[in-house]
């Protein structure tokens, strides 16, 4: 009995024994495990921390700034004071976004910009970022505010840089506008955020905008369980932009613009030298400013709903029916193919017979005998059907695409246009019909389906004036780097050198030249005392006949000998025609150029 | 006294106020939310509670243990009649009737039934009558701990109605009951547990299915489980230090559950393997000296009732280190002694008490 009681105790021992190295046991195991997800695994859910409480936001950097050829400023950057909310801390305070508003409004003294969509919006989106409830504050409101936000928590100034536009509306169409960029919340991208970020929607602003834009930075912040701000945890500053130097002279611009205020219509000034832009007109325009930031809908609508439309940069968007103004090339063409002798004459009884059809002549009553440099500087029209149709459209094709017309001059801000040079594959595919004499007539003197743009005139024209050669247009002479003083020049392009042979060219140059300089030339109008400029007007009908619409051009380069300014310009509705209409603008922009004084009242007096 | 204290187990009071600190230091740091934001008062609370908790270690020190046993039939039904009463008057939270809503505090009668079935089992298992290899002893211990276990588990609380579990089959187990009636019962067990499956309320069942495919739920338990999981796993070796655990601090671990039920995945991750394996160390240190009282106790009683003891705490710690390292489905079993609570503190200093005082009339050597 004794014996069997001692081992029962002994066996309660050995069980406590074997109880206790069991649960020891399953401590051991949970050691192990411990030291699996703890130590051996650390770097696994320090990534899954990461991903659930880290947030990458993208900041942009400020953009570079557009200036003109000396330096002035077209598009910089301004500071615009917000009223920011940070819902971190209004959470701390318990206090509803509401409240705040409220109690925001009368020191501000007007209703938030932030609507209450957009609020409920920003909550459930970009919680951990700052609620912009007022954006750029006036001066007033600022000094309010300043006074009396330190006593309301979560709302403080956030300083934001926004586009401005110093010159409004010149050269609008060139330097374009910003807008808005819609990057969108993609899962795969590596941002979560993106902080109001403006991109180029057009003009240079567009074109350049990798290149005005900068190095976008970005900030990684950690956020708690309801996504609410905590902390900055790394910052990697963004760059700012480079400045962009136009080719544009303000000054230039200015004086072409005036001349295009009343009206509708477009003006390119070339540097005959080069292809340098140095003004680039379209009427009407519209002032960026009132697009950057913000655009109300009856501002856009006003722009939208005009028959004008503002926003359209005729220089290389319109497509207009040339006129008279392609008359020195096709006479080029005749000559340099020697199916054109400049001293043969053509009788102008005012009107042309090609079979039973009739062609007429402006001057209804005929200009008599014409030589070539008589019909330019009359733009005679019967001289021209008649070199036309001798020489052939082949010719008149060749030179007027050698001179850079029904393609796009490759000046690279969007929507440029390629106007149309028609041939006879082109009228067979389009009408179905097959090209015949009169045809050559119309493009003989740039009538018809023919189509160009004020900016393939302008360069047509510096092409006469510089001897043939045929230049891109520059619009942006250089880049500079953030900080940098210098600018990298961008290279002159030539984009086609014409063989012109020097007589060919004198007998075109001479004809322009006393087209504005002699008293009866067409030009007259535009002629300027002490200056020597040459062009070519012309008078482009366009729509139903019955109408009578009429496109005004005229072409002109100055000064004579060794020229710096290739002009083209045109007006939509012309009352009279090139001549009258345009030649007194060109005179007024010469003169401003050349620092003359100019006669409003005596319009047409040549020198001497 | 001075012979009372000369015999007093000093390891496991050193063992018992290092995790009390250590639950104080941490309920502090897991309603941490950050500078300049106010603390919440739980760990106000839990001083109050350790220190009372260390008060009822003491003084049950003192208690002679076979008196405890005298009373332990008187204590069990104590314990059944609050187990009935909290399914009368009892306060529902969140869909479980758990606690009796007193001025001041609140008390949760399952803790206290954990205590009265552990004496009520020492007590009927120590009887010279007891004989633990016939069956009807054994029946009758299921009994004993079978009527809490229904009335804990209808409340519902698993958790602590399963720890009922193996306080039984350990007591059963260092009694003496012979391996095939152990074995026989194991296996009754096992096949009980699809039909417990079917009695499990829904979100019970979630929580299993939850552990079972961990990311079927991301939001609920999944969601805790995983949190706990990134919290301990980010801590690396040695953590991010003291009121820096991201996850607690940013708020993902849910603050419902990170001073109580979750409270070693918040010292896990700001301590790293080096401070959690110290809590578990501490622990073991816990176990080891309640064992000891055992094996050098003068009768099966003192040391039925020290296995019982050290069978709860190693219960209580096992599940909750488990699931917070995510190797369980999640219970809602506190960490002994660490986890912000009241009741469960008393009533483990109740236990280790007893512990001290079985270790203080040890046999002499």
């Amino acid at each position: 009995m004794r014996g069997s009681r001692r081992e029962k105790v002994a066996s309660d021992v050995v069980r406590a024994r074997v109880l206790l190295g069991l649960m020891l046991l399953a401590f051991g195991v949970l050691a192990v495990s411990l030291y699996n997800v703890q130590v051996s695994s650390t770097s696994k859910y320090e990534t899954a921390l990461d991903r659930q409480s880290m947030r990458r936001i993208r900041m942009p950097g400020m953009r570079g700034q557009i200036l003109d050829r000396n330096g002035g400023v077209f598009a910089d950057n301004r500071p615009s004071y917000n009223v920011a909310i940070f819902l971190e801390e209004l959470r701390l305070v318990d206090i509803k976004i509401s409240e705040t508003l409220e109690t925001l409004r009368p020191i501000v003294g007007y209703p938030a910009s932030a609507g209450e969509e957009e609020v409920v919006d920003h909550v459930h989106k970009l919680k951990p970022l700052p609620l912009m409830a007022w954006r750029d504050l006036d001066e007033a409101a600022l000094a309010r505010f300043a006074e009396q936000c330190s006593m309301i928590p979560g709302a403080d100034i956030q300083v934001e840089a926004v586009r401005e536009y110093p010159q409004g509306a010149l050269a609008s169409h060139v330097i374009g506008y910003v807008g808005r960029s819609n990057m969108v919340h993609d899962v795969r991208r590596p941002f979560h955020y993106y902080a109001d970020e403006m991109v180029g929607k057009s003009g240079i602003e567009k074109q350049f905008d990798g290149v005005l834009r900068g190095r976008a930075g970005g900030r990684l912040m950690q956020v708690d369980v309801e996504g609410f701000h905590r902390e900055d945890i790394a910052v990697d500053p963004p760059e700012p932009g480079s400045d962009v130097q136009l080719a544009i002279d303000i000054k230039i611009q200015e004086y072409v613009e005036e001349e295009l205020q009343d009206t509708v219509g477009s003006a390119v000034i070339v540097d005959p030298r080069n292809g340098d832009i140095l003004a680039m007109a379209s009427a009407p325009s519209f002032d960026p400013n009132m697009i950057v930031p913000y655009i109300t809908t009856e501002s856009w609508n006003s722009i939208i709903e005009n028959p004008d439309h503002p926003l359209l940069n005729r220089a290389i968007q319109g497509s207009y029916t040339p006129g008279s103004i392609v008359k020195p090339i096709v006479a080029l063409a005749g000559l340099e193919n020697g199916k054109l002798d400049p001293e043969y004459i053509v009788h102008c009884p005012g009107h042309f017979m090609l079979g039973s059809q009739k062609f007429g002549c402006w001057l209804t009553y005929g200009h008599g005998d014409m030589d070539l440099s008589g019909a330019i500087q009359n733009s005679c029209n019967v001289y021209f059907f008649t070199a036309g149709l001798s020489m052939g459209r082949e010719y008149i094709v060749h030179m007027s695409h050698a001179v850079g017309l029904g393609r796009r001059t490759g000046i690279g801000i969007g929507g440029e246009r390629a106007g149309l040079v028609p041939d006879a594959a082109w009228k067979r595919e389009r009408y179905g019909e097959s090209w015949w004499d009169g045809d050559t007539c119309n493009l003989s003197i740039g009538q018809g389906p023919i189509t160009v743009t004020p900016l393939q005139m302008a360069l047509m024209t510096a092409a006469i004036a510089n001897g043939g050669t045929l230049y891109r247009p520059r619009l942006v002479q250089g880049v500079r780097a953030p900080g940098g003083e210098m600018f990298q020049e961008l290279p002159v392009t030539v984009e086609n050198r014409l063989a012109w042979s020097q007589s060919s060219l004198d007998v075109i140059r001479k004809a322009m030249f006393k087209t504005v300089m002699s008293p009866r030339g067409t030009g007259r109008n535009a002629a300027v005392p002490g200056v020597e400029i040459a062009g070519k007007t012309g008078t482009a009908e366009f729509g139903p006949k019955a109408l009578g619409k009429k496109r005004g051009w005229m072409i002109a380069f100055a000064p004579f000998d060794e020229p710096r300014y290739a002009v083209a310009m045109v007006l939509d509705h012309a009352a009279t025609g090139g001549g009258a209409d345009v030649g007194p603008r060109l005179r007024r922009i010469f003169g401003k150029i050349f620092q003359v004084e100019v006669s409003e009242s005596a319009p047409g007096v040549g020198h001497g | 006294m001075v012979y009372y204290l000369k015999r007093m187990d000093w390891w496991l009071l050193a063992a018992l106020l290092a995790l009390v600190v250590l639950g104080v230091l941490f309920v502090y740091s897991a309603s941490y939310r950050g500078e300049g934001i106010p603390v919440g008062t739980d760990y106000q609370k839990q001083i109050l509670w350790a220190v009372l908790g260390i008060g009822v270690f003491l003084i049950v020190a003192l208690i002679d243990y076979h008196w405890l046993g005298k009373c332990s039939w008187l204590l069990y039904a104590g314990a059944l009649v609050l187990l009935v009463l909290v399914l009368v008057i009892g306060e529902t939270r969140s869909g479980a009737t758990r606690w009796i809503s007193l001025p001041g505090f609140d008390i949760q009668p399952s803790e206290l039934a954990k205590l009265g079935t552990l004496l009520a089992l020492a007590r009927f298992l120590s009887l010279t009558a007891t004989d633990p290899r016939r069956l009807y002893v054994v029946a009758l211990a299921g009994v004993i701990s079978f009527v809490p276990f229904l009335l804990i588990f209808v409340e519902p609380d698993l958790g602590t109605a399963a720890v009922l579990v193996p306080l039984t089959a350990c007591l059963l187990f260092v009694a003496g009951v012979p391996m095939r009636i152990l074995c026989f019962l194991v296996v009754l067990g096992l096949l009980a547990l699809p039909l417990g499956y079917q009695v499990l309320d829904d979100y019970q069942q979630d929580r299993i299915e939850v552990f079972l495919n961990p990311d079927s739920d991301p939001l609920r338990d999944g969601w805790t489980r995983r949190q706990s999981q990134i919290a301990v796993g980010s801590g690396g070796l040695t953590g991010k230090g003291y009121l820096s655990g991201t996850q607690n601090v940013l708020g993902f671990l849910p603050r419902s559950v990170a001073p109580n039920d979750f409270i070693y995945s918040v010292i896990a991750e700001e301590t790293g393997f080096v401070g959690a394996a110290l809590v578990l160390a501490l622990y073991a240190a816990v176990l080891l000296c309640a064992f000891r009282a055992a094996l050098v106790s003068r009768d099966k009683l003192g040391r039925f009732l020290s296995v019982g003891v050290a069978t709860i705490i190693f219960s209580h710690v096992f599940v909750n280190i488990a699931m917070t390292i995510g190797l369980m489905p999640i219970t809602g079993l506190p960490l002994p002694l660490v986890s912000y609570g009241g009741s469960f503190m008393v009533v483990t200093m109740c236990g280790l008490g007893i512990v001290q005082s079985v270790y203080v009339r040890r046999a002499r050597a």
